[in-house]
């Protein structure tokens, strides 16, 4: 527990951070050999011991039903537990087997709590309202409550929506107003719990910079998250396994266990994963979380080599080629009808210059086109992401593709089928699954085996029929030892598992998935990432909404929404080009991580590396151009590794 | 979802309606919505649309946003008014169609009932847009204190009618995700048998009352993390206060009821 590895190398931490030790130093919240068990008898937080300093930011990392959000919770005085000791800001709230509310209660008034959905931590109808309520609640006096409204209302930008409703804010702008309300309270500790869970990109990178500016100020912070490359910036991070603390240190201490973070169903943040593949490869690179450090390495291995010719990087990768394709049109195709070339099969799905608009009369909000001349096409047996900004009418184009509803203007064609005409309806909704965000929000029946059944139900197949689609779906998503459990008991990975087997088992030869891994823990990202390969491997057509630009960059065929419109198309090589850079940050996205690393790497002088958008093709380039580092150095042995 | 549920939306201005002593206002708007049943005359019903006309100017919104906010309901309305044309046999016979025998008092009620309805949907409709969910909730704390003393929960209760109004808009959107789900997975809503419709209708409110519970779980979370704590220990950011031009508007509602009743005496 929290002992440092041998294998541990002594980084130099980012110079912005500061040491973890904080000896004599007085926690804002402290455990002590804490256990919280549940009904069932279960442990969810089995012997804790774990203090939160002010002005650190702690990340708690953790699998799903690895108690997390209950150590978050006990840490801002919400929940008690049964045995231990816990101190919260210098209030002996639990001691000697003794809960003492009245501390509790003082307590709380200085810890807040931001957690994973918004919706459900907004309780007015009013943005500055909203703000009011903690510091109403805290009975303090008019003019000190509206001092402190307009001064975070202002803190985390939302000065323009002061009046509006929350509702209508997007995910990351009402996250920003749970955060504006717990700063209200002047809170010396605030809990974070994966509060960027269901943001996209801009919105994550919002939340991080507000959190990065509340360090500067002091506030203690334990930031419950999945995302590894968030606790990389950390102060500290602490991995939790079935309620026990396993691992305890700076990122570097604690990432060096790279066997024991993936035995414990997470993932090395990037950094961590290229340096030790290179390791792996023979590239003379230590390894290290550190993304500066290693980009300093990699520069310093690859020095004093001729750069090689063009045609040595080309074949790196396979983006080369296709880079070169997308230069000339800068990326940026209009919109022209999707090809069709005489005698070319039907796509699977195929939409034709496509419109849509919500109707007027919302209050406060224009009538807006949702989506505006979009065009687009996937193969039979084709993989195609779509990627865009929330707001970008992905959804909606996605509703509209599984007959859901009909375009104000264009058609689409699923399997030859227009979704305009009512009577092909239900024979589209035979065809093609809808997978929606979160899908487990929609299980309703009593086993898992009749949730699942509901599809081929529907579709009149015989009663033999159904149960073997459902066996077979279940097996196919690894959850037949659980058809006869409610679905309601399940695991949040387990559910998503669960909502996935019952569009599997209408067998669709097209399957449509809005924002599949949204937040699930690696394990299950992984998980569910290995089922939709095995779908895609069996022909079926997979297009797929997500915020991720590397899992996009896995697809065959790349579609950027923007503010309703098709921005790009094409390839992943030729979509995520450097030439495209820009144009994606304007959208609100950005390139794969591999590419931006291969680009900065060459602002550092390793040049040659292609294009590459894998971290293996990335690696993969890094090597062979230590390689001719080497020969050309005329040092030891050439070749490659 | 190109439709959205509208009701009980806040539609920010600066308007006389707007600044009003919220419970002044909803005293108001409750009287003038119960006393709308008392118009019988067409002079009455003149009577009671100019006053609903100057409400609606006093409001500053935009009268397309009343009127979207309202539409839905006065739809509704108008169509059960129409079996007002039905079940009167009174008055002089206009039509007879088989059975169905049309009288002008069928149709004088048919066109009264809608009419005077329309008062009192667009009256609320007017307070839900002018008025916070939270002054609301103020003024509702406030106007059913006294009943505190006889253990009546008035603070609770006015916060649940906030949170109520809160949630209905998530829930609503919720609830078309959940129909499109199910749509797509080939489940049949609206079409075949009555028996088969309100059985298609039972995995939509199973899922959606599991929904309502993650809300309720994740909602007592917050309300806790930022201390709520009920009545005792709250402040108010804008505490209620009557003001001259708050006292001169209920003088006006008592004259606008007063003018009515003296109307319908006539």
């Amino acid at each position: 527990m929290g002992t440092s590895p041998s294998q541990v190398r002594t980084a130099p931490c980012a110079a912005d951070r500061r040491p973890a030790p904080r000896k004599g130093e007085e926690p804002l919240l402290s455990l002590r050999g804490v256990t919280l068990r549940y009904d069932n008898g279960v442990r969810a937080l089995d012997g804790v011991d774990l203090d939160v300093f002010p002005a650190e930011r702690l990340c708690v990392l953790g699998a799903n039903g690895s108690g997390k959000s209950t150590l978050g919770s006990v840490l801002c005085g919400l929940l008690a537990p049964d045995e231990g000791e816990v101190t919260l800001l210098g209030e002996r709230v639990l001691a000697d087997g003794r809960v003492d509310f009245d501390a509790y209660r003082r307590a709380r008034r200085g810890i807040g709590l931001v957690f994973q959905n918004p919706d459900d931590q907004i309780v007015t109808t009013v943005v500055e309202e909203d703000v009011a309520f903690g510091p109403e609640n805290l009975g303090l006096d008019p003019e000190e409550i509206g001092r402190r409204v307009r001064r975070e209302i202002r803190r985390v930008a939302l000065d323009d929506y002061a009046k509006a409703d929350p509702t209508l804010l997007s995910g990351g702008q009402k996250q920003r107003l749970a955060i504006a309300g717990a700063l209200a309270m002047e809170p010396r500790a605030i809990v974070f719990d994966e509060p960027a869970a269901l943001l996209d990109v801009r919105g994550r990178r919002s939340i991080l910079e507000v959190m990065g500016e509340l360090r500067e100020s002091g506030i203690g912070m334990v930031h419950i998250t999945h995302y590894m490359d968030e606790a990389l910036s950390a102060d500290r991070v602490v991995v939790l396994d079935h309620g026990r603390v396993r691992l305890e240190g700076t990122p570097e201490e604690v990432f060096a266990h790279a066997d024991h973070i993936r035995d414990l169903g997470l993932e090395e943040p990037f950094p961590a994963r290229l340096s030790g593949r290179l390791a792996e490869l023979g590239v003379g690179v230590g390894w290290t979380c550190d993304p500066q450090e290693l980009a300093a390495s990699v520069a310093a291995v690859c020095a004093h080599a001729p750069a090689p010719g063009e045609k040595d990087a080309g074949p790196a990768t396979a983006a080369g080629e296709g880079g070169r394709q997308a230069a000339p049109a800068e990326g940026l195709c209009p919109t022209p009808a999707p090809a069709r070339g005489a005698g070319a099969e039907e796509p699977a799905v195929l939409v034709d210059h496509v419109s849509y608009g919500y109707a007027d009369g919302i209050a406060g909000t224009p009538a807006g086109s949702a989506l505006d001349d979009v065009s687009l096409e996937a193969l039979r047996g084709e993989s195609v992401a779509i990627v865009g900004q929330t707001g970008s009418g992905k959804s909606t184009l996605l509703r509209l593709v599984c007959a859901l509803d009909t375009p104000d203007a264009g058609t689409i064609r699923v399997d030859g089928l227009d979704t305009a005409d009512k009577r092909s309806r239900s024979l589209i909704h035979g065809r093609i699954g809808y997978v929606m965000q979160f899908p487990e929000r929609q299980l309703f029946a009593e086993t898992v085996a009749q949730d699942v059944a509901y599809g081929p139900t529907n579709l009149g197949l015989a009663a033999g029929e159904v149960s073997r689609r459902v066996a077979e779906a279940l097996a196919l998503v690894g959850l037949a030892d659980k058809a006869d459990d409610s679905p309601f008991e399940l695991s949040g990975g387990q559910q998503r598992l669960c909502a996935l087997a019952g569009i599997l088992a209408m067998r669709p030869e097209t399957i449509v998935l809005d924002e599949p891994s949204a937040g699930l823990d690696p394990r299950g990202r992984i998980e569910l990432e290995s089922i939709l390969d095995d779908v895609h491997a069996r022909g079926a057509t997979v297009i797929r909404v997500t915020h991720s630009m590397e899992e996009a960059a896995e697809a065959e065929r790349v579609v950027v929404l923007d503010r309703s419109r098709v921005l790009m198309r094409g390839t992943p090589a030729e979509v995520f080009s450097p030439e495209n850079g820009r144009a994606l940050a304007e959208a609100g996205l950005g390139l794969p991580l591999p590419l931006r690393w291969a680009l900065l790497l060459g602002e550092l002088g390793v040049d040659g590396l292609g294009r590459p958008l894998t971290t293996e093709a990335l690696a993969r380039a890094v090597a062979r151009r230590a390689g001719a580092a080497r020969t050309g150095s005329g040092a030891a042995k050439g070749g490659e590794a | 979802m190109a439709l959205r549920i509208t009701l009980g939306q806040y539609y920010p201005a600066q308007s006389p309606l707007h600044r009003m002593d919220p419970r002044a206002k909803l005293v108001c708007i409750l009287v003038l919505v119960v006393t709308c049943f008392f118009i019988n005359s067409p002079l009455q019903l003149a009577y009671g649309y100019a006053a609903l006309v100057a409400l609606v100017a006093s409001s500053r919104v935009p009268l397309g946003k009343v009127l979207a906010s309202t539409r839905a309901l006065i739809a509704t309305f108008a169509i059960l008014s129409l079996f007002n044309l039905l079940v009167r046999p009174t008055g002089t016979p206009l039509a007879q169609l088989g059975p169905i025998l049309i009288t002008t008092d069928g149709a004088w009620a048919a066109v009264l009932y809608t009419l005077r309805l329309v008062i009192a949907v667009v009256a609320c409709a007017l307070l839900l847009l002018t008025t916070t969910p939270t002054s609301l909730t103020d003024a509702l704390d406030s106007l059913l204190s006294p009943l505190a003393r006889l253990g009546l929960p008035a603070h609770e209760i006015a916060m649940i009618f906030s949170l109520m109004l809160r949630f209905i808009p998530t829930l609503a959107d919720e609830a078309s995700a959940v129909i499109d789900a199910q749509t797509a997975r080939g489940g049949a809503f609206g079409q075949g048998s009555p028996v088969h419709r309100v059985k298609a209708v039972g995995p939509v409110i199973v899922a959606l009352l599991a929904s309502s519970m993650r809300h309720a779980n994740g909602l007592s979370r917050a309300l806790g993390a930022r201390c709520y704590e009920g009545a005792q220990t709250r402040s108010r950011w804008h505490p209620l206060a009557m003001r001259p031009s708050d006292w001169g508007f209920v003088a006006l509602a008592a004259a606008y009821v007063a003018g009515l009743l003296l109307l319908g005496g006539v």
